[in-house]
């Protein structure tokens, strides 16, 4: 099924720093002109907003700073060549749909004049006002960060040095589909086990939708196989009677609360819960995360030293002036780390530096959350969350749940992605 | 891929579109723009979705689309997605956003619709036209919605709920609708979305 194998990608990512540095020459004005990522490489022509990570987040913010005020220079730091949505990669683990019809250039963005360069920021030097970028710097005159998720390896014994035989498969790409072909080769009868994290994680349903996915297609594909699963948390996290309800359709899960995982061992396929030793053929082990390394080395991350808190109308760092965090780096909002909360984050803080840039109050708006979980091949469920801004903070006025799965939802779903995706990058 | 292409061409025309039309201002400088900014997410770029199953909002009539925003707010109208979201815009300003989608031009939906269905459609849109006019645009002082250009997924969705009741349940003013759409068959309403997604 999936057209785009692991080969592929590897070859498609492997070009790496080579490319990088061209590309840095090339939006620099300097094509032709031998040039290596030393100094000043880039230096400013304007006014310029620098983003730091190209997911849903700061893809949106580099887009929409061009589209508000096309006289601001947007350089995007984003390692990956391509985007890969996370939002329906579960339906690439159960041959639903293929790799290729979630991984989108960055194209559209480079059509609104954002400059893309194809490497990690190394370091934020905040009181310079500048990005570190291989040996070279980036000035900025305000930073938005939005580095998405980290795993803590050391939370469970045995991952670290097991991070090529333990996936996560929880940022989209070669692990998903290392991970279907896992599951695809995996013997009928055998035993598949998907450890939920500890929340706060990336995506709350997520798990609970990966886990419909692969019910589904054991049951169809290996009618013995179960599904077991380890959730660290006391209850399903998210949409939580619509879950239990379609899993009435998968008598093959076992799905087992208050079950945090402590430890791994992929030589004699184990791993471990506080209380319980589990035999596995296939793991998928979920790790506990915090905010992308970069928001903890440039001190973004709060006293848990996890997640990243922001002023809720500006997305302004409470600890960094001038730099801007968004997406699922973020924390004290009441709102879930998802595609569509990032994504309205992305604009409503590209807002809130256009218009500061322009000596102009940033007007205050809240974010929204449309959620959708695929239940099955055809059918889905949603979750809606609205808010508004109330003495400068986020409030959520309601939360809805579609009353049950229906193949009308996810026809809905469809459209949704279609329209999400193009306004991330189109 | 290939869907994105095409979503990306169209959505840098409107962004472009959207800036000349400002005339040298920004797109911020309308009060509408930036409080709609959410709505893209679903409904587009400038609201004009491009997807089978989200309705355009460019171009809408604004009493119009006040109306659809206090219906699904009080769930008169019931959608799990659009009651939340109904009750932010009467938070922002409903009229702002009206009047942002009112101004922007609609583009109509790239979603294909076959020949045969779009004929067969015209033959059976007679009674339609009574309220919606020989070109589907409706009435906006009446408050009668345009359908020209609707993406046909959408339409065929509200055909249905129109017949089991479950939009504005109740209504009195849209009994003469739904006895309507009582009396046509699922097929037909295939048809009849086809034919209004092709009108201009």
């Amino acid at each position: 099924m999936n057209r785009f194998t692991r080969r592929e990608f590897l070859k498609s990512s492997g070009a790496g720093v080579g490319l990088g540095l061209l590309g840095a020459a090339s939006v620099a004005g300097l094509g032709g002109c031998a040039t290596s990522m030393k100094g000043d490489f880039m230096p400013k022509s304007a006014r310029r907003v620098v983003v730091i990570g190209g997911g849903w987040g700061g893809a949106t913010a580099a887009k929409y700073v061009r589209m508000e005020d096309p006289s601001i220079e947007v350089v995007l730091l984003e390692p990956n060549k391509e985007f890969i949505s996370c939002p329906f990669s579960n339906l690439v683990l159960s041959g639903v749909r293929t790799m290729d019809s979630i991984t989108f250039s960055y194209d559209g963005l480079r059509k609104h004049g954002v400059k893309i360069i194809n490497e990690m920021a190394a370091a934020i030097e905040s009181d310079r006002k500048r990005v570190r970028v291989g040996e070279g710097y980036l000035e900025y005159d305000r930073l938005v960060v939005s580095p998405g998720v980290e795993f803590q390896w050391e939370q469970v014994e045995g991952l670290a040095q097991n991070q090529d035989k333990v996936l996560h498969a929880w940022k989209a790409g070669p692990q998903t589909v290392e991970l279907a072909r896992q599951i695809q080769s995996m013997a009928d009868g055998g035993v598949f086990v998907l450890t939920v994290p500890p929340v706060a994680y990336r995506c709350p349903p997520g798990p609970y939708e990966r886990i419909c996915q692969v019910a589904w297609y054991l049951k169809n594909n290996k009618p013995r196989s179960k599904v077991i699963v380890l959730d660290a948390n006391q209850n399903i996290v998210s949409k939580t009677g619509l879950f239990r309800e379609a899993w009435k359709a998968y008598p093959n899960i076992d799905y087992r609360a208050s079950s945090k995982v402590v430890g791994v061992d992929p030589s004699t396929r184990e791993v471990r819960t506080e209380f319980d030793k589990v035999k596995y053929d296939v793991i998928n082990l979920i790790p506990p995360q915090r905010a992308g390394t970069i928001a903890v080395q440039a001190d973004l991350v709060g006293a848990d030293k996890r997640w990243c808190e922001v002023n809720h109308v500006t997305y302004e760092s409470v600890k960094q002036k001038g730099i801007h965090v968004i997406g699922d780096s973020t924390i004290g909002l009441p709102v879930p780390k998802s595609g569509n909360v990032a994504n309205a984050m992305g604009k409503i803080s590209a807002t809130a530096v256009v218009s500061l840039l322009n000596g102009k109050p940033a007007p205050a708006l809240p974010p929204g959350n449309t959620c959708y979980s695929w239940v099955s091949d055809r059918e889905a469920i949603a979750v809606v969350n609205s808010y508004k801004i109330e003495n400068g903070k986020v409030v959520q006025i309601e939360q809805k749940l579609t009353p049950a799965q229906s193949v009308s939802v996810a026809q809905r779903a469809l459209g949704w992605a279609e329209s999400i995706w193009s306004d991330v990058l189109a | 891929m290939i869907a994105l292409r095409r979503l990306i061409a169209v959505a840098v025309g409107l962004t472009l579109a959207v800036l000349a039309g400002a005339a040298g201002a920004g797109p911020l400088d309308s009060p509408g723009f930036a409080k709609s900014l959410t709505c893209a997410a679903c409904h587009g770029a400038a609201g004009n979705s491009r997807s089978d199953s989200m309705p355009i909002l460019a171009g809408m009539s604004p009493a119009y689309f006040q109306k659809q925003i206090e219906a699904y707010a009080s769930a008169k109208r019931p959608s799990p997605e659009m009651e939340p979201y109904a009750k932010m815009v009467l938070q922002l300003g409903a009229a702002d956003i009206a009047r942002y989608f009112s101004e922007q031009k609609m583009l109509p939906t790239p979603v294909p619709a076959s020949a045969a269905a779009v004929e067969r459609g015209r033959a059976a849109a007679a009674e339609c036209v009574i309220c919606h006019g020989p070109d589907g645009k409706g009435d906006p002082a009446k408050l009668i919605p345009s359908l020209a250009g609707q993406p046909p997924g959408y339409l065929k969705d509200q055909m249905l709920l129109f017949k089991q009741d479950k939009r504005n349940p109740g209504d009195v003013p849209l009994k003469a609708m739904k006895t309507l759409m009582r009396s046509i068959s699922d097929e037909t309403y295939g048809d009849l979305a086809a034919y209004y997604s092709t009108l201009r």
